[in-house]
């Protein structure tokens, strides 16, 4: 479903990623972490091409992300993004943020779309919350609009990045059991998340990275448990320990 | 100290301030509406992207903000004939104010359009909303409501500004001033009364301005 072939990104000098390589199949939930600045948040950007990549290249349902001549409207409508700063549209009621692709994109019947984003809304356990606008909503709401709005395109595939770490403690749950029931649902996910109790939960497998390199993947009871890297054993303990 | 002034004669030369009057409103109107097209077609060509048309934009701005709007005048009034192109003092100075305010306020719809978070304009991106979609329905929507006020208020500068086109003897305002002091030398008297017909525009923008800012301007309810 998603395949990186020998990519590698630089900033300037700084070399983000370093010669990935991966494969994700259909279904699976796929949960990315590593300390800050190892390249994780660029990675799943790469899949969407939110970045440009400088060298390999990302496959995705048999289209090449990077190559000029793919459809790239047709990629992103299968792919939905989720921010950790959720970047809802502010001057939009949450409704409004999620039939916007729908009807300018996909070309869905305004009705039609209404339907299925009342839907989506519900599906987050949002549905009274329709005709409110971003800045009424709680951050643990908001994010929970923006995952609707991801799921109103019907994606075959979700990308989270750091969907939680924006948000005040209490409101992780919310926002974390809906990623689970999506997880049950066997729509493919790629997760940047330090969130292991969600890792183990729902996780096929955790690939760690440090300074742009994948330094190991496992499944997450082994990559928790019995990290086989020195590396990996420091970055758990210190998530560990608060 | 008001009794030393005579105001009778300005009674007398009513109908030239208000024909002044008249003429600096029109111009200002004309102005305004020809300087947001130029300001908006500069902007453009500065946010495309595209160094062809973003340099010449930036040439453009820069040399409007960076020399005195007096100077611009004068180069058009002075200037023009010279290469054998002849237009009437008024449309000169009309073409001046315009290139002036043109380039304030392409850099005052730049500014609203990067206030809108670089993120949103990323989850446009994601779902797939194409350039003429993020502009109209993620990007526009916000970035005219900061733009309102700064705008009104290039607004007021510009005719404020008008008054240097009495300089090129078009038939404005100042210029009615102007005609009443060599005439009867009351030149406290004129530029009292000129000064206060300036105002009234002032304070009608104003409540323009402040008017907007509570209603046309979309606020995050927080």
């Amino acid at each position: 479903m998603i395949e990186f072939k020998g990519v590698n990104k630089w900033f300037d000098k700084l070399h983000v990623l370093n010669q990935i390589e991966l494969k994700v199949q259909k279904g699976e939930v796929l949960v990315v972490c590593g300390p800050s600045g190892s390249g994780k948040s660029t990675l799943i950007r790469c899949i969407n091409k939110l970045e440009p990549i400088q060298q390999g290249e990302i496959v995705v349902n048999g289209m090449s992300v990077h190559d000029s001549a793919t459809n790239l409207t047709k990629l992103r409508t299968e792919i939905g993004f989720v921010f950790q700063q959720f970047y809802l549209y502010p001057h939009m009621t949450a409704l409004q943020n999620i039939t916007l692709a729908p009807v300018n994109v996909k070309k869905i019947a305004k009705a039609e779309a209404e339907k299925i984003g009342r839907e989506k809304l519900d599906r987050v356990g949002l549905a009274e919350k329709a005709d409110a606008y971003p800045a009424q909503l709680s951050g643990g709401q908001q994010q929970r609009v923006a995952i609707a709005r991801g799921l109103a395109m019907s994606p075959e595939i979700m990308l989270f990045d750091e969907p939680t770490s924006a948000l005040d403690p209490e409101m992780i749950g919310e926002v974390l059991d809906v990623m689970v029931s999506l997880a049950s649902e066997g729509i493919t996910m790629c997760v940047v998340t330090h969130e292991m109790g969600f890792a183990k939960k729902v996780a096929d497998r955790v690939l760690f990275m440090d300074e742009g390199k994948i330094i190991e993947t496992g499944k997450p009871a082994d990559f928790f448990d019995h990290p086989q890297t020195e590396r990996a054993a420091d970055f758990i303990s210190k998530i560990l320990s608060h | 100290m008001l009794a030393n002034f005579n105001f009778m004669v300005i009674f007398e030369y009513l109908p030239l301030f208000l024909s002044g009057l008249k003429s600096t409103f029109l111009i200002s109107l004309v102005t305004l509406v020809l300087a947001l097209i130029t300001g908006i077609i500069a902007c453009s060509m500065r946010i495309s992207g595209i160094k062809t048309l973003q340099y010449p934009a930036i040439a453009y701005i820069e040399i409007m903000r960076s020399t005195p709007l007096l100077i611009q005048i004068y180069f058009l009034y002075f200037g023009l004939p010279s290469l054998g192109i002849v237009v009437p003092e008024i449309q000169t100075g009309i073409i001046a104010l315009m290139l002036n305010s043109g380039a304030y306020i392409a850099e005052i719809l730049r500014a609203g359009i990067k206030s809108v978070d670089q993120g949103q304009i990323e989850a446009g991106l994601s779902s797939g909303l194409n350039y003429v979609q993020r502009m109209r329905f993620i990007i526009l929507p916000q970035a005219l409501g900061v733009t309102v006020p700064p705008l009104l208020g290039q607004a007021i500068v510009m005719v404020k500004d008008t008054a240097l086109l009495s300089l090129i003897s078009v038939a404005e305002l100042t210029r009615s001033g102007q005609t009443m002091t060599s005439e009867r030398f009351m030149p406290a008297e004129a530029f009292l009364t000129v000064a206060f017909f300036y105002m009234c525009i002032y304070f009608c923008l104003k409540y323009l301005a402040d008017w907007s800012q509570r209603k046309l301007i979309f606020r995050e309810v927080y």
